[in-house]
């Protein structure tokens, strides 16, 4: 009983908790440019997170360590600076244009420029991790974030021809601005399997002490949280290429986005908007950084987690704020949080063979995983695809840049 | 036991099963005309940076120096004091006693004086 | 910083070596040839402590611990020898050598 218990809130968690700046941006954009036709992106996008999200759980189940741990242990420290410096430096990044993506729902709200929220909500999202424990952030998160539901409800109410939904879920060619096109997939897939998760939902588990027999409860929530979170961001992306596309509309910015609610919430489509985008946003935002400080301190041995008094792991405390301190700084720089958004998410793609390659390693080695490990097929499809995507995206991300 | 696969990067805990960081570092004693000798485990951010590549080892010695930070670093458990070896290595140790605590006393004591730190 | 100690050295004393400065060191033969990485050290109990039994050589060196490469793609190890203790001489422990000849090493 308890367990389903899990399994529901789990799911709603993660429905809650999918959209953040990088989906939203990514998915408004794919829409309001090409229609319907990147939602196969967001699928295959979204199909990966669900496996990547269980392998995690697996891992932290049955070897009862989160993935930095495992990696550090199996490979050794010399090659686990090379994705441990990438994925800090991109959650920075990331931070930025999350904590970024906050400040501006907040501006849309108030009318008040976007640089003056990013203090105040850097401290809220401290506060947060200074005071509550890893549950009660988790299911706040998670909670709140249903409000982003809106995206889901305004694609339905819009009334898109299921037909050229359905076709969209065939990855086709694009008519015009084929860089354009595939730069977006790019960032749409670093956008939904943000590294930041395979460590924060081993680490996760580890703090609620996921057992071996729970595994049903972690792969039934990863497929089904994942995939129903995975509709979220459609639901972005079809409102917008039924909004803002015949409009011609370009994405330049959040307040333009907003505009993809007009139709069907009229005066209440930008606080709507700022409240999903800055809830969503919000959330990311403070698992970005206790994941920071999950990472350091399982690399390196500290004492960590969220369920222990802040002062009996001062280490982990430190680092998490460092990270959060440097990510402030750099969203006061004042950078265009979209922009920043999507050269993060897209230079996320370029480092996941890094972070993804020994995790699947991990994952046949039966010293850590025992007898659960995976499929071959599984295996291979992953790999494939984590390669295929960095390939690619090292190609497109100079072109877009010079283009752009 | 294999040592790179078992017993290095594992995690440290002490006595009383706190966290007391990962063996980052082995020290061998090499004999003549016998197999050399697990002397000591290693624990320490240089001794981890040195790993990594000299001089970063070098750098990191220098900055727990310049925090005063470099009594007793690093530290280093004989194999004597090593309990058990399992999916851990615990040590006949309390960690607040040995140097692996110093950077985490120094922070706490920060900690402490911001509210709410329980 | 204190210009002679570089923290490794300073620690040490005399006959001990860390273990990193062997892992992934290429290993020569009697005639100088390069045999293959340091990669493992087999250690067996001896009374309260462990002492060093054997020496994993690997052709593919460091790889091998990444299990990528050559686990993944050929899933076999790409060869090696395993050299007992006295099969190394590691009193230089940046040029350790074999004591014999290849032929007389165990094959992985």
């Amino acid at each position: 009983m308890s367990a389903i218990l899990d399994l529901v809130l789990g799911v709603v968690t993660s429905i809650g908790g999918f959209v953040e700046a990088g989906s939203i941006s990514t998915a408004a954009q794919a829409g309001s440019e090409f229609g319907f036709q990147l939602l196969w992106a967001i699928a295959v996008a979204t199909v990966m997170l669900a496996m990547l999200v269980e392998m995690s759980g697996r891992l932290a189940a049955v070897s009862r360590r989160s993935l930095a741990a495992a990696v550090r242990e199996r490979f050794g420290i010399h090659f686990q600076m090379v994705p441990l410096t990438a994925e800090l430096i991109i959650d920075v990044l990331l931070l930025a244009a999350e904590i970024g993506g906050v400040a501006i729902a907040v501006k849309l709200l108030t009318a008040v420029g976007f640089q003056w929220w990013v203090l105040p909500i850097g401290l809220l999202v401290w506060l947060v991790l200074w005071t509550l424990g890893f549950g009660p952030i988790e299911y706040g998160i998670g909670l709140l974030g249903l409000v982003t539901l809106c995206f889901v409800y305004s694609a339905w109410r819009l009334q898109p021809a299921i037909g050229d939904i359905g076709a969209a879920f065939v990855p086709s060619l694009p008519t015009h601005d084929s860089t354009r096109y595939a730069y977006l997939a790019v960032s749409i897939v670093g956008a939904t399997v943000s590294p930041y998760l395979l460590n924060f939902y081993a680490a996760g588990s580890v703090e609620e002490k996921l057992t071996e027999k729970e595994l049903w409860v972690n792969r039934s929530t990863a497929y089904l949280g994942m995939c129903f979170g995975g509709v979220v961001s459609m639901g972005v992306l079809v409102t917008s290429a039924m909004v803002l596309g015949p409009r011609h509309i370009i994405v330049d910015s959040y307040e333009q986005a907003a505009l993809m609610f007009v139709p069907v919430f009229q005066q209440w489509a930008v606080p709507l908007f700022a409240a999903a985008l800055g809830v969503g946003c919000f959330g990311a935002a403070v698992e970005i950084t206790l994941n920071s400080g999950y990472v350091c301190s399982q690399v390196f041995g500290w004492s960590w987690g969220a369920n222990k008094p802040r002062r009996d792991a001062a280490r982990f405390t430190s680092a998490f704020t460092i990270v959060l301190i440097m990510s402030v700084a750099l969203a006061l720089l004042g950078f265009d949080p979209l922009r920043l958004t999507l050269l993060s998410v897209a230079l996320t793609v370029v480092i996941m063979p890094a972070v993804v390659l020994p995790f699947l390693v991990l994952m046949n080695d039966e010293k850590y995983v025992k007898q659960h490990t995976s499929t071959a097929i599984g295996n291979g499809l992953l790999a494939a695809l984590t390669v295929a995507g960095a390939i690619m995206a090292i190609v497109v991300i100079p072109l877009e840049l010079l283009g752009g | 036991m294999d040592l790179v696969r078992d017993l290095l990067d594992k995690r440290v805990v002490d006595r009383n099963g706190r966290e007391m960081g990962r063996v980052d570092s082995l020290i061998l004693e090499a004999r003549e005309g016998a197999p050399p000798r697990l002397a000591a485990i290693e624990l320490g951010p240089a001794v981890l940076a040195n790993r990594v590549h000299r001089l970063l080892g070098r750098w990191v010695a220098a900055l727990e120096h310049g925090f005063g930070v470099d009594e007793g670093r690093p530290l280093r458990i004989p194999v004597a004091a090593v309990l058990e070896i399992q999916d851990h290595v615990k040590v006949d140790l309390a960690f607040g006693e040995t140097s692996a605590a110093t950077v985490e006393q120094r922070l706490r004591r920060w900690i402490r004086s911001i509210p709410g730190s329980s | 910083m204190r210009a002679n100690a570089p923290i490794p050295a300073a620690a040490l004393e005399n006959g001990e070596l860390r273990l990193d400065r062997l892992l992934g060191r290429r290993v020569l033969g009697r005639n100088g040839e390069p045999v293959g990485r340091l990669e493992e050290f087999r250690a067996e109990k001896h009374g309260t402590g462990w002492v060093v039994t054997e020496y994993i050589l690997g052709a593919a060196g460091l790889m091998e611990r990444l299990g990528v490469g050559v686990r993944l793609l050929f899933g076999r190890r790409g060869g090696g020898y395993v050299a007992k203790w006295n099969q190394l001489d590691i009193s230089d422990p940046d040029r350790p050598r074999l004591t014999c000849s290849t032929a007389e090493l165990r094959r992985l």
